[in-house]
């Protein structure tokens, strides 16, 4: 047996995977990683990661062997040490994998000019499914784990470790894209050529009510020449709705099922995963693109 | 035929159009085209009706645009087919006691009629599910008697009792869990509609027909004792 527990959880600490797809209809968000490219990229180094991927948002928590051994493997752009049972520490990085033995602790500290960052376990967290996935909806109280992580949560993890080599790939480095193309939401029409003329002319700042459901935007308002009320229809990650004080919400992973603002444009399922790691404050443009 | 056409909603997902309004007849259509296509075990993340709409969403563009022409196909073809409906017609026991009847005395002052008259206005029609969203579970039914309609709370309620019977404009509603919404709550149902154990977690589906009948605090508390798993309530409420 081998075994693992949170000693300090850091912000947002959360279970999840690829999403949980198939229950929309049910009133089910999709939930998922908030940067889905890293966690591809963690499957490179531990494929045996069973889908169960611990996700962080600013602060990084600290995760201590209990029992046994395990093997690890950090995503995202952070500092991170190891305290060793015998008192050293030692620097380590992430997409590099981290062998841990009994009474060690990884100490994850903030992430760098970036929001979210992952953690893939080899043989998972030993979790069961629920509706099929792992991932964790807090606010719909929907998950393997339906809440945030918190100090003392330990997971169990029957399989021992495969290899005890060392494996990494070079860090991805995103670069920081602040530049999104976007494409004809649902309610495009319900917006002036001088509203739309502004959507991409203006620059817009991250707000700090930013969360797994959606970010918030702040820039000069754009208001529908129709309405900001209509009939709720099915929503997307990466929709832009404009709520009627102008201010747009690009709609992320926690998405409310269905919703009765207009959307004005969709961002790609990789910007989704890009715009989810720009920190409150940055400042952002659209490029609307008018073919598909 | 309300069906419009089919337009892009992003880079993997779709928006099917049967026009702007709402109506049951809209809803019928909406909804049997949403369990033909569910049907056709095409390679789809989610599929997601509403009043008037549904989204679809693939894996990626390529997925999206290969199944365009089949779907647009699927649907003009529906209205010949004879559709066979898996939809069920359940009878729900409320209790409108005061003590959960949170806006009973509001309703009452604003339409000048008494708490049984409300009762038996809410009791006696059967509702459509028109469709499952906003919270897991939560299904938007409907119509309610004319004599009922009542605008959303100016002000939303931070929290709502879960099981909460709703009523706002002209459709009525269940909170499966304790939420914030802006309904106007008339009553409440004994026992869980949404149940993260069972592989189809909702009690209610898109289609399904739905009437509420009056059972007292007494009534109330002998079924909420029996804790109805969402399989031993298809037996005792459905048909």
């Amino acid at each position: 047996m081998n075994s693992l527990a949170i000693t300090r959880t850091g912000t947002h600490l959360t279970v999840q995977d690829f999403g949980r797809f198939h229950y929309q209809h049910l009133g089910v968000s999709p939930s998922g990683a908030m940067d889905q490219r890293i966690i591809k990229e963690l499957e490179k180094i531990i494929p045996l990661h069973h889908n169960q991927f611990i996700e962080f948002a600013y602060v990084g928590p600290s995760i201590k062997v209990k029992e046994g051994s395990v093997k690890v493997c950090v995503g995202g752009n952070c500092n991170m040490n190891i305290q060793k049972n015998n008192g050293t520490q030692i620097i380590c990085q992430p997409y590099k994998s981290i062998n841990l033995f009994e009474g060690d602790e990884l100490n994850i500290h903030n992430t760098i000019d970036s929001v979210y960052g992952y953690i893939a376990v080899e043989h998972g967290l030993g979790l069961d499914p629920c509706l099929k996935s792992f991932s964790t909806d807090t606010k719909a109280g929907i998950g393997s784990i339906n809440r945030p992580l918190k100090v003392d949560d330990t997971f169990e993890i029957l399989e021992d470790v495969s290899s005890w080599d060392h494996l990494s790939i070079p860090n991805p480095a995103y670069k920081k894209e602040t530049n999104f193309k976007v494409y004809p939401g649902p309610q495009l029409q319900f917006f002036t050529d001088q509203a739309l003329q502004s959507f991409i002319s203006s620059t817009f700042t991250i707000s700090a009510q930013s969360d797994r459901m959606g970010i918030r935007l702040k820039g000069e308002a754009i208001l529908s020449s129709e309405s900001h009320d209509i009939l709720s229809e099915g929503i997307l990650p990466g929709s832009i709705q404009v709520p009627s004080d102008g201010q747009p919400i690009v709609l992320m992973r926690d998405i409310p099922c269905t919703g009765g603002y207009p959307k004005i444009a969709i961002l790609n399922e990789e910007d989704i995963s890009k715009i989810s790691q720009l920190p409150p404050g940055s400042q952002i443009t659209f490029d609307l693109q008018t073919i598909y | 035929m309300y069906f419009k056409g089919i337009n892009s909603y992003g880079d993997r997902g779709m928006i099917l159009d049967f026009g702007d309004d709402s109506s049951k007849s809209i809803s019928l259509e909406v909804n049997k085209a949403f369990s033909t296509i569910s049907n056709l075990g095409l390679p789809i993340l989610n599929i997601i009706p509403s009043f008037n709409k549904i989204v679809i969403i693939f894996e990626n563009s390529q997925i999206r645009d290969q199944n365009k022409e089949k779907i647009t196909l699927e649907i003009s073809e529906i209205k010949s087919q004879s559709h066979k409906s898996a939809n069920k017609t359940w009878k729900i026991p409320a209790c409108y006691d005061e003590s959960f009847a949170l806006d009973l005395k509001l309703i009452q002052k604003l339409h000048q009629i008494t708490k049984e008259e409300i009762i038996n206005l809410h009791t006696s029609e059967s509702y459509y599910t028109y469709y499952i969203g906003f919270m897991p579970g939560f299904p938007y039914l409907g119509d309610i008697s004319s004599q009922l309609i009542t605008p959303r709370l100016a002000t939303p309620r931070i929290k709502i009792p879960a099981r909460s019977i709703g009523i706002a404009k002209n459709h009525t509603c269940i909170y499966p869990k304790i939420s914030p919404g802006g309904w106007n709550i008339i009553g409440q149902i004994p026992f869980d509609i949404f149940d993260l154990q069972n592989p189809s977690p909702s009690l209610f589906l898109p289609g399904d027909k739905v009437s509420f009948y009056s059972v007292n605090q007494k009534e109330f508390q002998q079924i909420q004792k029996k804790h109805f798993s969402i399989n031993e309530l298809i037996k005792e409420y459905s048909s």
